[in-house]
């Protein structure tokens, strides 16, 4: 297994964030991440990043312990989310350039250009950071995040900021991206329509927990109780967000 | 460590200097006004033979020191800040960039830096002022160093405090060489200070280097007691500063806190 997360827990003071967790990402899989906010999903992600230190638990990936081998695990993956930020004043390409520097890319410039052409934005490379729109931030988030062709991405909400359009087209990269290198993903986002075309298999949280695993077929059978032919994790998550949090322990 | 990654951090703020004009400030335009506004008082404490010229060499190389230790403990502090207020942390530690390379990286550029102003400082001093530091430079580099490190080992701890408590403590980055100078004997000599406060100011790395100064300057001697004196406290205050500073991080960490900073 690529990732092996093993009874994690994370808490601050009385509150719960995350609670006693454990799943596994083969090579290759496109896992969802989803629930309500608060369920825990943004906070595993950092776990994973080493970025938090969990209570109790631990986080495998590829193989090796993250609290050990910290910096040869992180060079095999990338991470972005929206809510991370780039200096301002600094141009894109200067910003690029210090993490292809960071994670020791061959030939940066060509890799920049070609990140950036493919995500659309080749003409902003010269702009300050503070000069973009959201979307346009979002994007090159994405640039760096493939800067090192990482063999496992956390993608926290990589559509937030982007429009209808804007979103198919970053989906239809991530997806070529994935397959013509065989990344291992694991993504989180609110929007369960873009879950179901990206995803293989989902992991559904609540208040910390688990609810369930599957594909998103498995997933909307089991929690709608229903036998339906199509999956609609839309209503999955409208049902699951709806539980009161004793409901979801129960679980 | 990876010189690579090193590379890649002074790289960043390099490129933060060349785009922010707060630096050229920093760096030059404050070196200036200090050098200029202490170039003038010694000109009249000159101009009517109030004080003998040793005096007057002392306070323009108190000047330029003081400016020297004050810029590597700020702008180590403040280049952390940029990370922070540009909320370009979380990608940073995302990355395998380690924590001890970030600051080497810093230093670095820190270093560099304070050297710019400490030229800009000696060259007015020499120009304008008829007080030419660079003669004594080889006496006063391995205070100059000591000074050095004490700066670095003030920024790691300002870091730590930022990295565990926000931005609730920037105002040290700016503040904390300030907190140390009266004791520091910047301006005058050990023994003029009250015998209680004595003690005090003899366990500051600083004191060392000032008075290190002075007798280079009053007797064109190198103090080997007062290097002896700096190093030792600065080697154990090194020490213990990278041990609090482990401890903020992993505080931090534990708490959540290096994802949530603003």
């Amino acid at each position: 297994m690529l990732v092996t997360v093993e009874r994690l827990t994370k808490t601050y003071g009385n509150f719960t964030a995350v609670d006693d967790v454990s799943f596994v990402v083969p090579a290759g899989e496109i896992a969802g991440l989803v629930g309500p906010n608060g369920a825990g999903k943004t906070t595993i992600i950092h776990i994973m990043l080493g970025l938090i230190a969990p209570n109790a638990g631990t986080v495998r990936l590829f193989g090796r312990d993250l609290e050990k081998d910290r910096e040869p695990i992180l060079q095999r993956l990338n991470f972005t989310s929206p809510y991370m930020a780039f200096p301002v004043r600094l141009t894109v390409l200067e910003n690029l350039t210090v993490f292809a520097g960071i994670y020791n890319v061959r030939h940066p410039a060509a890799k920049i250009i070609e990140l950036l052409e493919r995500f659309g934005i080749g003409r902003l490379k010269n702009k300050p950071i503070s000069r973009l729109s959201s979307g346009e931030t979002t994007r090159v988030g994405l640039c760096k995040a493939f800067l090192n062709d990482p063999e496992l991405l956390l993608l926290d909400e990589p559509t937030a900021y982007l429009d209808f359009q804007a979103a198919l087209q970053v989906r239809d990269v991530l997806r070529d991206l994935q397959r013509s290198r065989g990344t291992t993903i694991l993504y989180t986002s609110h929007n369960m329509h873009e879950v179901q075309r990206m995803c293989d298999r989902i992991i559904f949280l609540d208040h910390g927990k688990i609810i369930t695993t599957g594909t998103p077929i498995e997933v909307t059978r089991e929690i709608l109780n229903e036998d339906r032919d199509a999956p609609a994790l839309d209503e999955v998550f409208i049902r699951i967000a709806g539980r009161q949090p004793d409901e979801a322990v129960s679980n | 460590m990876k010189p690579y990654r090193i590379r890649a951090v002074i790289l960043r703020h390099v490129y933060e200097v060349r785009r922010n004009a707060n630096h050229i400030t920093y760096m030059v335009y404050w070196p200036i006004v200090n050098i200029v506004v202490w170039g003038f008082f010694t000109l009249y404490l000159r101009h009517g033979d109030r004080l003998e010229p040793g005096i007057l060499s002392c306070l323009l190389g108190a000047v330029i020191l003081w400016g020297l230790f004050n810029a590597f403990q700020r702008d180590m502090a403040v280049g952390f800040l940029e990370e922070l207020w540009s909320r370009n942390l979380v990608s940073l530690f995302a990355s395998p960039l380690s924590v001890s390379e970030y600051v080497t990286g810093l230093i670095s550029v820190t270093f560099a830096k304070a050297l710019v102003g400490l030229i800009v400082e000696s060259l007015i001093a020499w120009l304008f002022y008829h007080y030419n530091i660079f003669p004594m430079l080889p006496t006063f580099i391995p205070f100059i160093l000591n000074l050095a490190l004490f700066a670095l080992t003030m920024g790691i701890v300002v870091t730590g405090l930022i990295f565990r408590y926000t931005t609730k403590f920037q105002a040290m980055a700016w503040s904390f060489a300030g907190i140390l100078m009266p004791l520091s004997c910047v301006f005058y000599p050990l023994r003029s200070l009250p015998a209680f406060l004595r003690p005090a100011a003899w366990i500051l790395p600083t004191t060392h280097c000032f008075e290190g100064m002075r007798e280079a300057i009053e007797r064109g001697g190198f103090s080997g007691l007062h290097f002896r004196w700096g190093l030792g406290l600065n080697l154990i205050y090194f020490i213990a500063a990278v041990f609090f500073f482990r401890v903020m991080f992993e505080s931090a960490r534990s708490r959540g806190l290096l994802v949530k900073m603003e």
